[in-house]
């Protein structure tokens, strides 16, 4: 288990969108100290970089980056700070916005499994 | 003329160091190589072809190409006819293009995933051998899979558009590689629409499955596991590795497997898949699953479809 036994260093981070705030210890992702606290408001994926549905933007604060998909993050998203919420660490306290949900919805159309079809079905 | 079964996968991932230690450490493979280009080739230890999981690092993770063995060298010209003749654009590469593997057949499923057809791999055997065997060998790391069993591919699916890439890339397995349907969910009003379908050449209930999304993908590699106790072991070997679960040990409906569903550490998801519930044959009538139990269908115990589950993949 990943702990570091009370020794590390704890942010504070806030999410503006609900002002939703909790702690994050400085050796774990956002996403990954969202959820062990069972707090709710990035949506939850892969936590791996790759399916892209934690997008955040960082409004305010420090962080390190680990590698995250070129197919959800390009060079000028990371540059404005727009990264994936289970790739990076915070280095202070972090403000962010959720933008995860609405991009989504945007770039992918399309069915999902258990998504109505047309009207109703019987 | 027969496709055996799944050969192999080469995935894409965004860090080869920490790849290697969830693929060797956590799944349990045997790192047996790598390549010049630093693809790195993984083996499980009751695969007796030389490989069943490559591994190449780049900027977003997925899949490359997906490989299926055929039983015989001629199957590769009987199947490279029957793919054009289906209007599918096919190439025949010679032998040593895949490491290990003999002359092979690429093409494109209607999908767009690429898919390689072979006949020979180098044979290096299990690790327990053929003469006298024992029933697993010593020294087995992390959830000790045996072999790679399947892979479930996201493809395009928009009724309102018509355009299902399910449905195509299922007629396709059946009407030129000669898989057979297992089981299938089915939706839309008239419930006609083929959302998703699991499809042997064996007589294991999938060889491949297709699920439809908004957009291509990569769902899933499985890794095959003798037992339930296995799939309790291997969550345990995943939690003490910090390994992101989108499933628990759970059960299947659909395929009846007993499944944990988990992230690479680039976010590919892989599966566990322990279980045979049946045994899947030609014959056997298909099962379909309705959209309105189709929570049952993908996780058996809690009867609700995660969000995760169709909107979560590489």
């Amino acid at each position: 288990m990943n702990s570091c036994a009370g020794t590390c260093l704890r942010y504070t981070v806030t999410i503006q969108d609900t002002n939703e705030t909790f702690e994050v210890n400085e050796t774990q992702t956002i996403l990954d100290g969202m959820a062990a606290l069972g707090r709710k408001g990035i949506p939850s994926g892969c936590h791996g970089g790759g399916c892209g549905i934690c997008k955040i933007k960082v409004l305010d604060g420090e962080y390190q980056s680990l590698p995250m998909s070129r197919k959800h993050i390009t060079p000028e998203d990371e540059a404005d700070k727009i990264v994936l919420a289970c790739r990076i660490r915070p280095c202070s306290a972090i403000v962010l916005q959720v933008i995860g949900v609405m991009k989504k919805s945007v770039l992918r159309r399309g069915y999902t499994l258990g998504a109505p079809v047309e009207i109703q079905h019987s | 003329m027969a496709v055996l079964r799944i050969g192999h996968i080469n995935i894409r991932v965004m860090d080869m160091e920490t790849a290697l230690h969830h693929y060797e450490n956590v799944v349990g493979l045997k790192r047996i190589h790598e390549d010049s280009d630093g693809n790195v080739y993984f083996k499980g230890w009751d695969e007796w072809d030389k490989y069943s999981v490559i591994l190449t690092e780049a900027d977003s993770p997925g899949m490359n190409h997906i490989a299926y063995k055929v039983r015989n060298d001629a199957d590769l010209d009987y199947y490279k006819d029957r793919i054009r003749e289906y209007g599918i654009t096919v190439e025949e590469v010679p032998p040593g293009t895949l490491y290990a593997v003999g002359r092979a057949l690429k093409f494109n499923l209607p999908s767009g995933h690429e898919m390689y057809l072979y006949a020979e791999k180098e044979f290096v055997g299990t690790d327990v051998g053929s003469t006298n065997p024992e029933p697993w060998p010593d020294g087995l790391k992390g959830a000790g899979a045996h072999w790679l069993d399947h892979a479930l591919l996201m493809c395009e699916l928009d009724p309102e558009k018509g355009v299902n890439k399910v449905a195509e890339s299922t007629q396709f397995m059946i009407d030129v590689l000669e898989f057979y349907l297992v089981e299938q969910v089915t939706v839309g009003p008239d419930g006609d629409i083929q959302a998703a379908s699991w499809l042997s050449t064996s007589n294991t209930p999938h060889d491949i499955a297709f699920v439809g999304g908004p957009v291509m993908g990569f769902h899933h590699c499985a890794f095959f596991l003798d037992s339930w106790d296995d799939v309790l072991k291997a969550a345990d070997v995943m939690a003490k590795n910090n390994v992101k679960m989108d499933v628990t040990p759970q059960r299947h409906g659909i395929t009846r497997g007993y499944t944990i569903y988990f992230f690479d550490p680039s976010g590919n998801r892989n599966k566990t898949f322990a279980g045979l519930g049946y045994l899947a044959q030609p014959d056997r009538p298909v099962t379909t699953w309705t959209e309105d139990q189709l929570g049952s269908g993908i996780f058996y115990h809690t009867g609700e479809l995660n969000e995760a589950f169709t909107t979560v993949y590489t």
